[in-house]
């Protein structure tokens, strides 16, 4: 992983913080992401992981804590921010709108509208164009749906997946966020869901991505981030640990582990 | 990414949706309830004699007429998952302004008319802002403003003669054409906004999941506001239309319009709970509902019995909602 060590820093949070009443689902937690790597969050559940991507693309106001966006404060409040600053998520559970087509839930808030008269007045969309941009980008990702303009229900769970995905790349210009992209998914789906993962870094983007599988930490990642009961744990590079670590991290058999990244 | 589910319709990743196709899947899906609707004209045509003539298919579709427009609006507002118990009596308030305008202040009735549609738009407006700015659920929010603008139209309507119009409004709600045309028009732009500009396609998705819709950046709230206004618009078109095929105004008028309006809409299999849904089924199930009433009233089934009828209908199709999601 020597090649990483010398990339930039792409995104640092300090001290992100979230408070129900008295409850501390997030305290004071500090993460770096590097340009073109693949960063796993795990932990066990209740230990503050969605809550920690949520705070970081504004989809639930944080009590306290900073972002930079390649090394500048970005104000992220709300998830058009996170957007505006080239963050796209994909939230478990919250990625699609079952009613709606595949087209549409592409472009769901970004929709591209006629360049005429019709669009300016009345925002009358362009599918045509939508239609083509995502044919485009699923033959590049090699995504085998052609009735993109079905509603989304038709569909499996691993092409939900991959659609929800494939967003990140039409949309994310630096940062892609992953709720466990996984979760739900058979053997074979999972393989193939985590392939496009890897490949989201071909398209320059960099990924941060919650998950429970160990092999995918492994296999797939560069460095790990592990939480325990809203707090940061450890951060590895994965080369250094092993499943067994990694489960001793999660349940707290093994203690704090310095953070051999700076 | 192929699996069972969806095989059969994964053919060449590159082939085109044609135009065709996109038709024959909306065919799809309105061709039960349509079918539904020639049944019941097939029974009613049956048991009937006097049932048979194109006079009576005329005065199911005109008897639908008003009702429909005002659903036009209802369909958008079900559809993005909200809910408007108050059309009704923007409906009272609207019809007694456009005769207040004409009548008291003497104004040219093009004029009226657009203000007695500024009077409605605003007071569907009123009904989305109350509701985005308290969080008070849409029910609370429009059951409120069902007594609130009913109380309004008393207020502006007493003790006055709202009657004996001027010959050229008269011409749009008398007869069959003109009010058939305008249901068909509003059913129209209804469609058009619903399916190809981009506030309409945001009505399914925060009707789907508003949280998902959100979180993808769409102006919610801002939205729900615009669509409200939309059911008043349409509300306020279907008032006009009746103060000028009665030729008087009354506060009294469009009791229970609201509910004939939900009926129609979940008759034609629009979700109750949003999301899915479109114009062309609403009207459909405005002329089921018709069809049935006058139908009865051909067999002499008494005004009492119809509306036990329709009640049972509006639950069956409920019920069929429902199931419906349950299966999936």
């Amino acid at each position: 992983m020597k090649h990483l060590e010398s990339a930039k820093m792409i995104l640092q949070a300090r001290g992100l913080s979230k408070h129900y009443g008295g409850v501390v689902a997030l305290d004071s937690v500090d993460l770096e992401l590097r340009e073109g790597e693949v960063l796993a969050i795990v932990g066990d559940n209740g230990a503050g992981k969605s809550t920690l991507v949520k705070a970081l693309t504004g989809a639930i106001v944080k009590t306290s804590g900073s972002v930079q966006i390649d090394g500048r404060e970005t104000r992220i409040d709300n998830p058009s921010d996170a957007k505006a600053a080239g963050m796209e998520t994909v939230y478990q559970d919250l990625a699609l709108v079952n009613e709606i087509s595949i087209t549409k839930n592409m472009f769901l808030g970004r929709e591209i509208i006629k360049d005429n008269i019709f669009g300016s007045l009345f925002g009358v969309l362009d599918f045509a164009k939508m239609d083509a941009k995502i044919r485009d980008l699923f033959e590049k990702l090699d995504i085998r749906i052609a009735d993109i303009y079905r509603d989304a229900e038709a569909f499996s769970g691993g092409q939900r997946q991959a659609v929800a995905l494939s967003k990140t790349v039409m949309f994310g210009k630096r940062i892609a966020i992953l709720d466990e992209p996984t979760a739900a998914l058979g053997v074979r789906e999972s393989k193939m869901a985590m392939d496009l993962v890897r490949s989201l870094k071909d398209h320059g983007l960099s990924v941060i991505m919650i998950t429970h599988n160990m092999q995918h930490v492994l296999n797939y990642c560069d460095r790990v981030m592990v939480m325990r009961l809203g707090k940061v744990a450890a951060v590895c590079d994965v080369a250094e640990v092993d499943g067994d670590t990694l489960v001793g991290l999660i349940t707290g058999a093994i203690e704090k582990k310095v953070a051999n990244n700076d | 990414m192929i699996n069972q589910k969806s095989s059969e319709f994964v053919s060449v990743p590159q082939a085109k949706t044609s135009g065709w196709q996109i038709l024959q899947y909306q065919f799809m899906q309105i061709w039960q309830v349509l079918a539904a609707l020639v049944l019941i004209y097939a029974v009613f045509f049956v048991l009937s004699p006097a049932f048979r003539n194109v006079d009576t298919l005329l005065s199911i579709f005109s008897q639908a007429a008003i009702l429909a427009i005002l659903a036009c609006g209802t369909t958008v507002v079900l559809i993005s998952g909200g809910l408007d118990l108050s059309v009704g009596s923007i409906f009272a308030v609207v019809g007694v302004v456009v005769g207040v305008l004409i009548k008291e202040y003497q104004l040219a009735y093009p004029v009226a008319i657009i203000g007695a549609l500024v009077a409605g738009t605003c007071l569907g407006a009123l009904n989305g802002v109350i509701q985005v700015v308290t969080k008070v659920p849409a029910f609370i929010v429009t059951l409120g403003g069902l007594t609130a603008y009913k109380g309004l139209a008393e207020l502006l309507g007493s003790g006055k003669d709202l009657s004996r119009f001027p010959e050229g409004f008269q011409m749009l709600g008398s007869g069959y054409f003109a009010p058939i045309c305008i249901m068909f028009g509003a059913a129209l732009l209804t469609g058009l906004f619903l399916t190809k500009t981009r506030l309409g396609n945001h009505a399914f998705a925060i009707g789907g999941n508003e949280e998902v819709a959100r979180l993808s950046g769409v102006k919610v709230a801002r939205s729900r506001i615009y669509y409200y206004m939309i059911g008043g618009m349409f509300a306020a078109t279907a008032a006009i239309l009746e103060v000028s095929k009665l030729n008087f105004a009354q506060s009294s008028r469009g009791v229970s319009y609201e509910l004939f309006a939900i009926a129609a809409v979940v008759i034609g299999g629009t979700s109750l709970f949003g999301g899915r849904g479109g114009v062309g089924k609403t009207i459909i199930g405005m002329l089921i509902m018709q069809t049935i009433i006058v139908g009865l009233a051909y067999l002499g089934v008494g005004t009492s019995f119809q509306r036990i009828a329709i009640g049972a209908i509006i639950i069956l199709a409920v019920y069929w909602d429902v199931w419906r999601r349950q299966a999936r």
